[in-house]
């Protein structure tokens, strides 16, 4: 068996991180889940970012005694990642900041609750009737719930 | 010839300072934005006449390219900044009990817009792409309703997830090549991005960006958002932002990912985009909803137009999108006046009958009635897809005449209900800000119809500008013509 | 339905990164600007952090962005959360414990966090970092003392007036007739807390921000009153 090189591994974790992003994105329902999910796989894409310039046998990218060394890692991804790491910040604290207030006028979390209460409110604002839950099919099949009042 | 830098910095300055002008003056605070723009607009005019089509190179910083970041100034890019300034000028906040944050917040995306369309490395686009949205969570949500605070809640967790494919696509490329300089990444893509991993680069970024570009499998954002925010702020994310991301997308095909199947790709997203977005809206209820949906159909039908390769493609993509972009914000100012359902419409038109004639107006072109603009650029698009031989290009023909039946048998639906007499006297014509939104939507059909006169010179002019932007030689000469690296 | 699309989504995404994953050759990636830069940066910007140099010189422009998009952001969520009603229930204020370590941790996060903004070209931090350790310091106090107000006039006037240096210091190279961003005064020696022109001015200008910025967010989301619709 070939021994693995941590290299791989590294790649992997990042990768594997940003899986673990995208589907906690997509298939958890509670909002606070998801944006965990969302700074998860951030952190992923960071990784893979930052180890795009990295080398092995290279040290930090300071210079210390007078000229610079020849074996530095590459500055450029370390500059990439700071502002991306910043800019996830912000998009975060975004996020809390509506996950709050949509709380506070929907009193729920799950965000199929959430976009379900959401569309009865625009369909209601708009005067229109409500609109068909999207896990039904389309096509007029008349729905139970609807049967009551027409006919 | 510097100046353009500051369509960029001077909204960037003036949004940093309107929150504190507007503690001090707040006629300051409310005049400082449409100044600036309008500043903006001077320059971005002067530097149009002093570059006499030939397109140049800013190295930011004096750091030449590829070590510095550049911004690529062609008739293209200027043409895009252009457009910005006056869109957002067009569509700024007027009104009186704005917030000052507001101002602010159009301003940033106004900047980040013309950043976007300036940028000539991948990694400043990406910043100010996150930029354009992070200012557009934030005009969604200004409404302050619980409908559009959970509307950009959603907005922002699929574009979160965007960002993070395209950072993925971004190391994926820089791994590859190690520069993000995208002159010199054309220079090298052949060689190095015209792989299966260079497609999968391009599949990440194409669907990172396609949040804000309304793509097909990411767009399940449009309809909330465009429902809950305000008529200017949709008419700005359906109008201008759209455009911009996909300005970006085609730039990255041009240099980058000149492969076959990365138009392919694209194509069929751009079909699927097409014809779920057309039956979408045929099926949807209420004003907002139906224009969302089917800016969904036609930012699909513009995907499907930058697919054709070469500068056909460019040309007709081109056409679509400045149509697009005159005619969605003013139809988006219309339906704020005719807030709500489209049972309640009946006899709107009547009641004010110069919104009831514009509409019907914008609806005409937007199907492709000759000879307004409308149909110019379809028959662009159409000539284009038949130049091509594989059968998928065929196929996009029957697809793109669909969506246009489709599109025609609603739009006219709602002008036949406009202009049918009511049967009660319900007053369902909520008149919103009136005058305002009227006036803009009028001098935005005015532009269309100048556009109808002025089409010969106007397409040729576009052919020019396609042109020039499809050609990924010129691009690299440009840049690198005055930097002593190379 | 909506469960299987996503798990389909989700599938088809890993499966385009597991992809991804067998391609990459994980031998050394090139590295074209990084090896141009390590080269020409000492000379040029003479900042001895050479990522300092990269983030502030050759990327300037985004880092501009990047502090506009904190701004966006901190902008987006006071409008979003809006202001806080002056009869509000606030918080109990925090024990002796938390009191005293906040009197004893505030200055020193503040010299701590000035000494790495200001050093930013010579050793590992920076604006970022320090103005993190600066949001960091002025929100203890917030915790341990809830019923005092928060200073949003004057948040807005550092965020506003450092933002405006930033960019102003940028015009200034552009009106001297170099480009937008140009470092000015003189790189001096390399090493020196004195050196590498005007990128300790801009550090700290991105120091200030950051922290504004920061404190201003967390003092929204502290300030959030949930049982308000």
């Amino acid at each position: 068996m070939m021994p693995i090189e941590i290299g791989t591994v590294l790649y992997a974790g990042a990768i594997g991180l940003v899986v673990i992003g995208i589907a906690g994105i997509v298939l958890s329902h509670h909002l606070f889940r998801i944006i965990l999910a969302l700074v998860i796989a951030e952190a992923g894409a960071n990784l893979l970012l930052v180890l795009s310039g990295f080398r092995w046998d290279a040290i930090a990218p300071i210079i210390t005694g007078g000229a610079a060394a020849p074996t530095m890692v590459d500055p450029v991804p370390q500059a990439m990642v700071l502002t991306s790491i910043v800019i996830g910040v912000g998009v975060q604290a975004l996020a809390l900041s509506l996950m709050l207030r949509a709380y506070g006028a929907y009193k729920t979390l799950d965000i199929r609750e959430l976009q379900r209460r959401m569309s009865a409110d625009l369909a209601g604002e708009a005067g229109t009737p409500l609109p068909q839950s999207l896990e039904e099919p389309v096509g007029g099949r008349p729905l139970p719930a609807a049967g009551g009042d027409g006919r | 010839m510097n100046t353009i830098v500051l369509t960029v910095v001077l909204p960037l300055l003036a949004a940093f300072i309107v929150p504190v002008l507007s503690r001090v003056s707040p006629l300051l605070g409310r005049l400082l934005g449409p100044l600036t723009l309008a500043y903006a607009i001077l320059l971005t005019l002067q530097v149009w006449l002093g570059m006499e089509g030939k397109p140049f190179s800013i190295a930011l910083g004096g750091f030449q390219p590829p070590l510095g970041i550049n911004f690529y100034v062609d008739r293209l890019s200027l043409l895009f900044t252009f457009l910005t300034l006056v869109t957002s000028l067009l569509l700024w906040p007027w009104r009186n009990e704005t917030e000052p944050r507001q101002y602010a917040l159009t301003l940033l995306l106004a900047a980040s817009a013309c950043g976007l369309a300036l940028s000539g490395d991948l990694f400043n686009i990406y910043v100010f792409y996150e930029l354009i949205s992070v200012a557009s969570f934030g005009l969604a949500a200004a409404t302050r309703s619980g409908a559009a605070f959970a509307a950009s809640l959603r907005y922002l967790i699929l574009s979160g997830l965007g960002s993070v494919l395209v950072l993925c696509g971004i190391a994926i490329v820089y791994l590859q090549t190690g520069t993000l300089n995208l002159a010199q990444l054309s220079q090298l893509a052949p060689e190095t991005l015209n792989t299966p991993l260079g497609l999968s680069a391009f599949a990440l970024i194409l669907l990172g960006i396609g949040v804000k570009g309304e793509l097909f499998p990411v767009n399940s954002w449009v309809p909330e958002v465009y429902a809950a925010a305000s008529g200017r702020v949709s008419g700005l994310l359906a109008g201008l932002v759209s455009k911009l991301a996909v300005l970006v997308i085609v730039r990255l095909l041009v240099l980058l990912f000149q492969q076959e199947s990365a138009l392919h790709l694209m194509l069929i997203l751009g079909l699927l985009g097409a014809i779920t977005g057309e039956l979408a809206a045929w099926r949807a209820k209420d004003m907002n909803r139906m224009l969302a949906f089917s800016s969904i159909g036609q930012l699909g039908v513009i995907f499907i137009a930058f697919s054709i390769p070469g500068e056909t493609g460019l040309f007709a993509g081109l056409a679509l999108s400045l149509h697009h972009l005159l005619v969605k914000p003013a139809l988006f100012l219309l339906a704020e006046r005719w807030w709500g359902s489209l049972a309640g419409l009946r006899g709107a038109g009547l009641a004010s009958p110069v919104a009831g004639g514009l509409f019907v107006l914008l609806a005409l072109s937007l199907v492709g009635m000759p000879p307004l603009p409308g149909f110019w650029a379809k028959f662009l698009l159409f000539t284009g897809l038949a130049a091509q031989s594989a059968v998928i290009y065929q196929v996009a023909i029957g697809v793109v005449l669909l969506s246009i039946v489709i599109e025609a048998n609603y739009l006219f639906r709602v002008v036949m209900d406009l202009f049918q007499p009511a049967e009660d006297d319900r007053a369902t014509v909520v008149d919103g800000h009136g005058w305002l939104n009227l006036g803009t939507t009028f001098l935005l059909s005015a532009l269309l119809i100048a556009g109808m006169l002025l089409m010969g010179p106007l397409g040729a002019w576009l052919e020019g500008v396609a042109m020039q932007a499809a050609d990924p030689v010129l691009y690299f000469d440009t840049v690198f013509s005055v930097s002593a690296i190379h | 339905m909506r469960n299987l699309a996503a798990l389909v989504f989700v599938g088809g995404l890993a499966f385009l990164l597991l992809v991804i994953f067998n391609q990459f050759d994980f031998a050394q990636a090139p590295m074209l600007v990084g090896q141009g830069i390590l080269a020409d940066a000492p000379d040029r910007v003479s900042a001895a952090n050479i990522v300092t140099a990269v983030v502030l010189g050759y990327r300037g422009i985004d880092t501009l962005g990047e502090i506009s998009i904190l701004f966006a952001a901190s902008a987006a969520a006071g409008l979003v959360l809006g202001r806080r009603r002056i009869d509000a229930r606030r918080d109990p204020p925090g024990g002796f414990i938390l009191r005293s370590g906040v009197a004893l941790l505030f200055p020193l996060m503040l010299v701590v966090g000035f000494y790495i903004i200001l050093h930013g070209h010579l050793t590992p931090g920076g604006g970022f970092q320090g103005g993190v350790i600066l949001a960091a310091a002025f929100f203890l106090p917030l915790l341990a003392r809830p019923e005092t107000p928060v200073d949003h006039a004057g948040l807005s006037i550092v965020e506003g007036g450092a933002g405006a240096v930033f960019i102003l210091t940028g015009l200034a190279a552009l009106l001297q007739g170099g480009e937008f961003l140009q470092p000015l005064l003189n790189n001096g020696v390399l090493g020196e807390l004195v050196s590498a022109g005007t990128l300790p001015l801009l550090y700290l200008a991105v120091g200030l921000k950051v922290g504004a910025e920061l404190a201003g967010l967390m003092a929204c989301l502290a300030d959030v009153e949930v049982d308000e619709p």
